[in-house]
C-alpha cells in the first residue's frame, strides 16, 4: 500500500522501494492525506462537536468533543450519579453563548441553585417531568425535530428499545445541538444504533472513571480517567478531603480499633474532618 | 393596465360534506390581495398587483389552490377578467391564460354570462348558442332589443370595458361559524371542521398581518341533548408567540381537544380569535437561512405542554429561602418571570434534590445509604421558615419551620450526597436524611 502510494507521488516505478520504513503521510499531498484514514486512529466526526472540557477525553473521542449530529448515549451503574459532573463544563459553555438546556424525565428534581453554581443559568433550563417511557420518547423526538440550537437535549430514557433509538438516530441527524441519552449500565449489552456510546463509574478520590464502548475508529480498551470535584466543593474542601479515600481508609481502622466499643456522638464529630 | 382574475364558485350541491360560508371565503382570500368581490355564491380576487410579492404567477395559483380546496372550494378558474374567469369556472375550464381572451371565450355557451342569461329564452329563439353568437349580432340591434346591460357585460368579459366592484372589506374582529354536516360525538372528531375555521382565521391574521395569541373554540350541543348536558362548551388555546401559523394552531387545537369530552353531540362550531397581536414577519433573504430550518423550540415546547399538561414543562426562579425545598420553585413555562434579581446562596448546593427527604438508616451512629457513609464536611445549619405557615389537612396551621445540620457525605456508590440531621430541642438522637446529591 504504502509503495504504491508512492509510486505515485513520485511519478516513478517503485525499483525496489525500501517498505521496512514506516510510511510518512506528510509526503503525500495534502489532499491524499486527508482522505488516509489509519485502523489505529480515532475516527473523524466529520461534523461539528462541542468540546467536552476534560482534554483527555476529547483526545479520545471523534472529532475532539460531544458530538452535535448525533445521539449520544451515556451509561451510568445508577441513575442521578454523575450527569452534571461529567457535562457541566459543556453545557455552561452552551448556556453562556444564549442555548437552552432542556431536561426530559430526570430521575430526580434539578437543584437550579446548584446548576447556577456550575454555570446553567435558571434562566436557559426547562424540565419536561415525562414520566412513561412513551411520553419520554414522544418529547424527546419532538425537541430533536426541532434542533434548539445552540442548546442541549438531556433525555433519561432505560427503557428505549434499539428501533426506538434508530428513528431518533435518524432525527438527530439533521439536530445541530449534542443530544445526550442517559441509560442504565444494563444496557451496554444491547445493540444500540447510537453512534458514540459512554460508560461513566465513579472511581476514587473524585475520579470519573470513563470507557468509551462505542466509537468511530478504533475500539479503545482502557479506561480515562478524569478529575471531576463535583459542584462547587472543591472552593470549600481542604487538601485532606481532596483525598477521601485515604480518609476513609482511616476511618476504616480506626473502627476496627474500638470495634465493641459504642462509636460516642462526639466521636463521629471528630471522624468527620472540617 | 392587464388583470388577473381568479373567480371562486361554491356549488350549491357541492360535493364536498360541509356549508361554506361564502363571506368567510372573501375574508381568507383577503390575505393575497385587498380586491376581493363577492356576490351570491361566487368571490371573485384580483391579484395582478400582488403577483410578485407571492414569487411569480404560477406561485400564487398554487397558493390560491390549495387554500381553496381545503376550504371546499370545487370550482376554480383563471383568467385576464372576472367575468370571463367566472364563465371559465362555471364551464369547467380551469386557466383563461391559455389563448387570447376572445378565442377562449368564444366557443362558451352564454348562459354562463348572467346578463346574457337573462335574455337566454330570446337568444335560444335566435339561433344563438355560444358567446360568439351573440358578439355576431349587431351591437346597435342589441342595445336597442335587450338592455344594456348585455352589452356592457359582453363588453366587460372581452376586456373592452373596465370592470368596478364594491371589495369586501376586512372585518375587525374574526369569528366564524361552521354548521357540521352531522352531529359529532367525540371532541378530537370535531377537528375536521375547526381545521376550515382555522385556515379562514390564518387568512384573516394574514391579511390584518396579526397573529393570535389566544383562540376561542364554541361548539353548540344539539337539540337533541340531554337536559343536563347545557348549551355548549368551549376551548381556549393560548400560545405563548403570536402566530398565524395554522398548522401549528391545529396541532395545539388537536392536543387540546383529545382531552375534553363532549357532554352531548355537537352541531355548531364558531370560531373566534380572542387576543390578537400585531406581528413582524420575517423577510425572505436569498440565501438558504440556516436558522429558519426546523420548528422553534417555544412551539415544540408548548405542544409537548398541551400534551403533558402545565404543570409538567417547567422552568425554574430562584428565590431568596435559605431551605432547600425553597430556594427554587417551578413554574409552567408561559408564566411571567420576576424581574429582582435574587442574591446566591452561598457554599455548596448539590444538583439533584429529592421531593421528600428520605430517612436514612443508621448503624453504629453512622448513616447508611447504599453502604455507609463518610461524612466530610459541615455541619452547615440551616434553620429558619417559622413566618412560613401553611394550611394542613385538618384545616388548622403549620409552620414550615426547618432546623437542620447539613453534611456532605460520600458513599462509595452513589457519590457526594447532601444530608442532613434534624435538630431536636434537646439532646436526642435525631435522625439522618438525604436530601441533595451532587451528581
Amino acid at each position: 500500500m504504502s509503495a504504491a502510494l508512492q509510486w505515485i507521488v513520485n511519478a516513478a516505478p517503485p525499483v525496489g522501494v525500501a517498505s521496512s520504513q514506516p510510511f510518512d503521510v506528510a509526503q503525500l499531498p495534502n489532499h491524499v492525506s486527508q482522505a488516509i484514514w489509519r485502523g489505529t486512529e480515532v475516527g473523524q466526526a466529520g461534523q461539528a462537536v462541542v468540546a467536552t472540557g476534560f482534554d483527555a477525553l476529547d483526545a479520545q473521542l471523534p472529532g475532539g468533543g460531544w458530538p452535535c449530529n448525533s445521539l449520544t448515549e451515556l451509561l451510568q451503574p445508577q441513575p442521578s450519579l454523575c450527569e452534571w459532573r461529567l457535562l457541566s463544563p459543556v453545557l455552561a459553555g452552551l448556556v453562556a453563548s444564549g442555548g437552552q438546556i432542556l431536561l426530559v424525565g430526570p430521575p430526580k428534581r434539578p437543584h437550579a441553585p446548584g446548576l447556577v453554581k456550575l454555570g446553567i443559568s435558571e434562566k436557559n433550563l426547562v424540565w419536561i417531568a415525562a414520566d412513561t417511557p412513551a411520553e419520554r420518547l414522544w418529547c424527546t423526538e419532538q425537541l430533536v425535530k426541532a434542533n434548539p440550537r445552540g442548546g442541549a437535549i438531556l433525555a433519561w430514557l432505560p427503557q428505549a428499545r434499539a428501533e426506538q433509538l434508530r428513528r431518533l438516530q435518524v432525527h438527530a441527524q439533521s439536530c445541530d445541538c449534542p443530544v445526550f441519552l442517559f441509560r442504565p449500565e444494563a444496557a451496554q449489552l444491547d445493540a444500540s444504533p447510537a453512534p458514540l456510546r459512554v460508560l461513566t463509574t465513579l472511581g476514587p478520590d473524585w475520579e470519573l472513571h470513563v470507557r468509551i464502548l462505542k466509537r468511530k475508529g478504533a475500539l479503545l480498551d482502557g479506561t480515562i480517567v478524569l478529575s471531576s470535584i463535583p459542584g462547587t466543593l472543591a472552593s470549600v474542601f481542604t487538601p485532606r478531603l481532596m483525598h477521601p479515600s485515604q480518609l476513609i481508609a482511616k476511618t476504616e481502622a480506626s473502627n476496627v480499633s474500638t470495634l465493641g466499643s459504642a462509636v460516642t456522638r462526639r466521636r463521629l464529630r471528630q471522624l468527620a474532618a472540617h | 393596465m392587464s388583470a388577473h382574475w381568479a373567480a371562486l364558485l361554491l356549488d350549491d350541491a357541492c360535493d364536498s360534506s360541509l356549508p361554506i360560508d361564502p363571506l368567510g371565503i372573501a375574508v381568507w382570500a383577503l390575505q393575497f390581495t385587498p380586491r376581493v368581490a363577492q356576490k351570491d355564491r361566487t368571490v371573485l380576487l384580483e391579484v395582478e398587483q400582488s403577483l410578485r410579492l407571492f414569487g411569480g404567477e404560477d406561485e400564487v395559483h398554487q397558493l390560491v389552490e390549495a387554500g381553496a380546496s381545503e376550504l371546499g372550494v370545487s370550482t376554480l378558474a383563471w383568467a385576464p377578467t372576472s367575468l370571463a374567469a367566472l364563465a371559465c369556472a362555471r364551464v369547467g375550464l380551469r386557466d383563461g391564460f391559455a389563448g387570447p381572451l376572445a378565442r377562449v371565450l368564444d366557443p362558451l355557451p352564454y348562459e354562463c354570462i348572467d346578463a346574457v342569461n337573462a335574455h337566454g329564452a330570446t337568444l335560444a329563439r335566435l339561433g344563438c348558442r355560444t358567446l360568439a353568437d351573440v358578439r355576431k349580432l349587431p351591437r346597435g340591434g342589441i342595445s336597442r332589443r335587450f338592455d344594456s346591460q348585455l352589452l356592457l357585460a359582453l363588453d366587460q368579459a372581452y376586456g373592452l370595458r373596465p370592470e368596478g366592484y364594491p371589495w369586501v372589506t376586512l372585518p375587525e374582529t374574526f369569528l366564524a361559524r361552521l354548521e357540521l354536516p352531522g352531529r359529532v360525538d367525540t371532541a378530537p372528531a370535531l377537528m375536521f371542521g375547526a381545521r376550515r375555521l382555522l385556515v379562514q382565521m390564518g387568512g384573516w391574521l394574514a391579511a390584518r398581518h396579526c397573529g393570535v395569541t389566544a383562540f376561542t373554540l364554541h361548539w353548540c350541543h344539539d337539540v337533541m341533548r340531554s337536559r343536563d348536558a347545557g348549551d355548549g362548551g368551549e376551548i381556549v388555546v393560548r400560545t405563548a408567540q403570536a402566530t398565524q401559523n395554522v398548522d401549528h394552531l391545529c396541532r395545539l387545537l388537536s392536543e387540546n381537544l383529545a382531552k375534553v369530552t363532549l357532554l352531548a353531540p355537537a352541531g355548531d362550531l364558531v370560531l373566534s380569535a380572542t387576543e390578537v397581536t400585531p406581528i413582524i414577519e420575517d423577510s425572505l433573504s436569498l440565501l438558504p437561512d440556516a436558522r429558519a430550518t426546523g420548528e422553534a423550540v417555544d412551539l415544540v415546547l408548548e405542544r409537548i405542554e398541551a400534551r403533558l399538561g402545565k404543570k409538567r414543562v417547567l422552568r425554574p426562579v430562584l428565590t431568596e429561602d435559605t431551605r432547600m425545598e425553597w430556594m427554587n420553585r417551578w413554574q409552567p413555562m408561559n408564566a411571567k418571570r420576576p424581574t429582582t434579581k435574587v442574591r446566591q446562596v452561598s457554599g455548596p448546593q448539590p444538583t439533584w434534590i429529592l421531593k421528600t427527604p428520605l430517612r436514612l438508616d443508621v448503624k453504629n451512629e453512622r448513616p447508611l445509604y447504599q453502604g455507609p457513609l463518610q461524612l466530610l464536611l459541615g455541619p452547615e445549619r440551616v434553620e429558619g421558615g417559622w413566618w412560613h405557615r401553611v394550611k394542613d389537612a385538618e384545616g388548622g396551621q403549620r409552620s414550615l419551620n426547618v432546623a437542620r445540620d447539613y453534611w456532605v457525605a460520600l458513599s462509595q456508590h452513589a457519590g457526594a450526597l447532601w444530608i442532613f440531621q434534624q435538630r431536636l430541642p434537646k439532646d436526642e438522637t435525631a435522625s439522618w436524611y438525604l436530601h441533595g446529591i451532587f451528581a
